[in-house]
């Protein structure tokens, strides 16, 4: 009876344990779509995305795409976003189950094109001539000499400011080319007031991308390393400013779950270095009047002896499926989706296109509630990828997000903390 | 023939019978099947096994089992799910038996103060977790404004620092605990028959002597189960840890089953995932088995 009971137990311990763990490994084989034409016949793509419900660009992009293409019709398989990665792993397992690939994280990219999953389109290009110099990060998805992925979709840092807290304290704008340094002494300028009614110059999110991304904005180190001491200078910089007060401080942030949209919003914060994304977040709140901060764009401060307009940022890039039955139907739809019309599809979305040319800055900048003079400020001279193309991106992702933290709250030195990182880099990476 | 065809009649009926008993567990037995047994032996088979979700599976022997006790996350993780077990046991234990022997005694809107108790307990981890961040916020936090209020000067950082994370997350979790154990000590201690106390003050036993000689020793099966669920559930901790505190700062808080998911679903390493999964459940179930060995030792009756 006891043994029994004792046998009842340990299967229920092995249940709770791994079932959770494993569910997730077996995703099921996605149904085939109905339609598999012949030449000439109707074409139907399959494309997984997710959250499409908030992501209205895609379908915007679609229609205009089939109203131009009456014999393909285009398929979207909406997936939730914490799931997507996963599925769409299992359905370029099964061969053919997707012909347009949406790769949502970026880095992983190489482990599908490591599988011989994604079609080298090269040979597409260049029979339609495209030009893609006007291309963010159209290079970083070059891998052994194949083009494995197009660049779609873009986004990179900015740097956010409140107008009026500028004019209260009587300091000039952020200029288009402002050093880090500059930013710094900047900030200590504009920080004033106790308590509740403190003005903090500048504000660094808890993610560790908002310093260690300074530190690989000058295009010499990725945050794969496994030597980090290139970020000491900046997570000085961090302390330094945390400790004289003038942005806020990281375990209050961490510990009361405090989001940086809403300092900004709430007009305690006179700077904010964030991604091009938090534009459409503002004219968003704007609108539904839960801001009245009147706010201007700046381009990226940058380190010292760096060209003005570098900053950091990811691309969201297309891809053909390697199995597709459908080819050529798959490219004209990433190459109508990642051109002119796709981008301006983006643009009134409010997203930035990986495309750009002088009409696409101007045309984001001439959207309703956009500051003035932003279509300067977007401009960009380089970006650096903030989670380099490989496979390990991810793993190292986390880890540098645990050591971040033991720097800011100050539990350990700078200096222990970069080369625990290191050590640890070279475990992940095998090194 | 007729003979014959009685026996048949016979056996179909018994197979018959069995088909209906088993038609009833069927169900439940499909569930098991489909949804643990599988994939927990698919899990054994991945522990040896490198597999990133969608190259395809290579044999590893022992390599995971190698690479995870070198990692020194792991090692880690392995201390702090215990350390986190041994205070939340012993301090649910107490708090629970304690409310229990309170809300025992025949005291005013005790109804009031047994649901009151018990609604942690059934309250969304996810808002326990966001007022308790604010709770033990070490800057303006109340835990810390009190601390301060009774003279101390130097509070802890709570989940803001390595070295109180962990006792941190003990007190929320021995607060959503402490309810649910109360009920259960409350049903041990209405079994307890009064004449035991009414013969042992007859006796001259004081207060303490009853809860030493009577109380605790009846209670023992209540705190046998108590003691079970406890560990159980403490070492499978996730949750709240990963609302609250996500394993930081650093992985100062990262427990056996953060690790799994980590392996999983972030490095995308099902193998090491798995390994580490078999382990947790290799202490899990030796414990479990050193506790029914022991019960004969610890429950009196």
């Amino acid at each position: 009876m006891k043994n029994k009971f004792l046998k009842t137990v340990a299967f229920g311990l092995v249940t709770t344990m791994t079932a959770t763990t494993l569910l997730a490994g077996c995703g099921s084989k996605e149904e085939k779509p109905a339609d598999e034409g012949k030449e000439g016949e109707k074409v139907t793509l399959t494309f997984p995305v997710w959250d499409s419900a908030q992501n209205l660009y895609l379908q915007d992009i679609i229609e205009g795409f089939e109203a131009e293409n009456p014999n393909i019709k285009i398929n979207m398989v909406d997936v939730a976003a914490a799931d997507y990665m996963n599925k769409l792993s299992t359905m370029l397992n099964g061969g053919n189950d997707c012909d347009i690939v949406y790769v949502k994280d970026s880095d992983s990219t190489p482990s599908f094109a490591k599988k011989g999953q994604l079609e080298d389109l090269t040979s597409y290009i260049e029979k339609d001539g495209i030009n893609t110099d006007k291309y963010i990060s159209y290079d970083d998805f070059n891998l052994d000499g194949k083009q494995v992925a197009f660049p779609f979709k873009s986004d990179y840092y900015v740097l956010y400011y409140n107008k009026d807290i500028f004019d209260a304290a009587n300091v000039e704008y952020p200029t288009n080319d402002m050093t880090w340094t500059e930013w710094g002494e900047m900030c200590t300028k504009l920080t004033s007031g106790e308590g509740n009614n403190k003005v903090y110059g500048g504000y660094l999110h808890t993610w560790q991308a908002c310093v260690e991304n300074w530190a690989v904005q000058d295009g010499k180190n990725t945050i794969l390393g496994p030597d980090y001491s290139f970020m000491k200078p900046y997570y000085e910089m961090a302390l330094r400013m945390q400790d004289a007060g003038t942005i806020m401080d990281y375990s209050t942030l961490k510990t009361g779950n405090i989001a940086y949209a809403s300092p900004f919003q709430q007009g305690t914060v006179a700077t904010l270095p964030m991604g091009t994304w938090f534009s459409t977040m503002m004219i968003t709140k704007a609108e539904a009047g839960e801001t009245d901060v009147n706010w201007g764009i700046a381009t990226l401060p940058h380190p010292d002896g760096v060209e003005a307009g570098s900053t950091v940022g990811s691309t969201t890039p297309l891809a053909i499926n390697a199995n597709s039955k459908h080819k050529e139907e798959a490219w004209e739809f990433i190459k109508y989706a990642t051109g002119e019309v796709g981008s301006a599809a983006l643009v009134e979305r409010g997203q930035m296109p990986a495309y750009q040319d002088e009409t696409t800055l101007d045309a984001i900048a001439a959207k309703e509630g956009m500051p003035e003079g932003s279509a300067e400020a977007l401009k960009t001279t380089n970006i650096v990828l903030d989670r380099p193309i490989d496979s390990k991106s991810a793993e190292i992702n986390q880890m540098l997000s645990e050591e971040h933290s033991l720097i800011m709250i100050k539990e350990k030195p700078i200096d222990d903390v970069l080369t625990e990182m290191g050590d640890r880099a070279k475990e992940i990476q095998g090194k | 023939m007729e003979k014959k065809a009685k026996k048949q009649k016979g056996v179909s009926l018994t197979l018959r019978q069995n088909l209906v008993g088993y038609s009833f567990i069927l169900p439940n037995f499909i569930g098991f099947f489909v949804f643990i047994f599988i994939p927990v032996m698919f899990s054994l088979a991945l522990s040896f096994s490198h597999w990133d979700g969608f190259t395809e599976i290579e044999f590893a022997g022992i390599q995971n089992f190698v690479d995870i006790f070198k990692d020194s996350v792991f090692r880690d993780s392995i201390w702090q799910t215990a350390y986190f077990t041994i205070f939340t046991v012993l301090f649910s234990v107490i708090a629970s038996l304690g409310l229990a022997l309170l809300l025992n005694q025949k005291i005013k809107a005790r109804g009031f103060f047994r649901s009151a108790l018990f609604f942690p307990y059934v309250a969304s981890v996810v808002a326990v977790s966001v007022v308790f961040n604010a709770m033990l916020q070490p800057e303006y936090g109340p835990l810390n404004e009190f601390l301060k209020f009774i003279g101390i000067s130097n509070p802890p950082g709570w989940l803001a620092s390595t070295t109180w994370v962990i006792p941190g997350l003990i007190i929320v979790n021995v607060w959503r605990n402490m309810g649910y154990f109360m009920i259960i000590y409350l049903a041990g201690l209405q079994g307890i028959d009064q004449s035991l106390y009414e013969a042992a003050e007859l006796d001259g036993a004081n207060g303490w002597t009853r809860f030493w000689k009577i109380t605790w020793p009846l209670l023992s099966p209540s705190t046998f189960f108590v003691v079970m669920m406890l560990v159980i559930n403490s070492f499978k901790v996730f949750d709240l840890v990963w609302l609250m505190t996500n394993g930081g700062p650093g992985t100062s808080s990262t427990m056996i089953s953060q690790y799994i998911y980590n392996q999983a679903f972030i490095s995308w390493d099902y193998g090491k995932s798995s390994a580490a999964a078999m382990i947790l459940f290799l202490i899990v179930a030796l414990l479990t088995a050193f506790q029914f060995k022991a019960e004969k030792k610890i429950v009196n009756y």
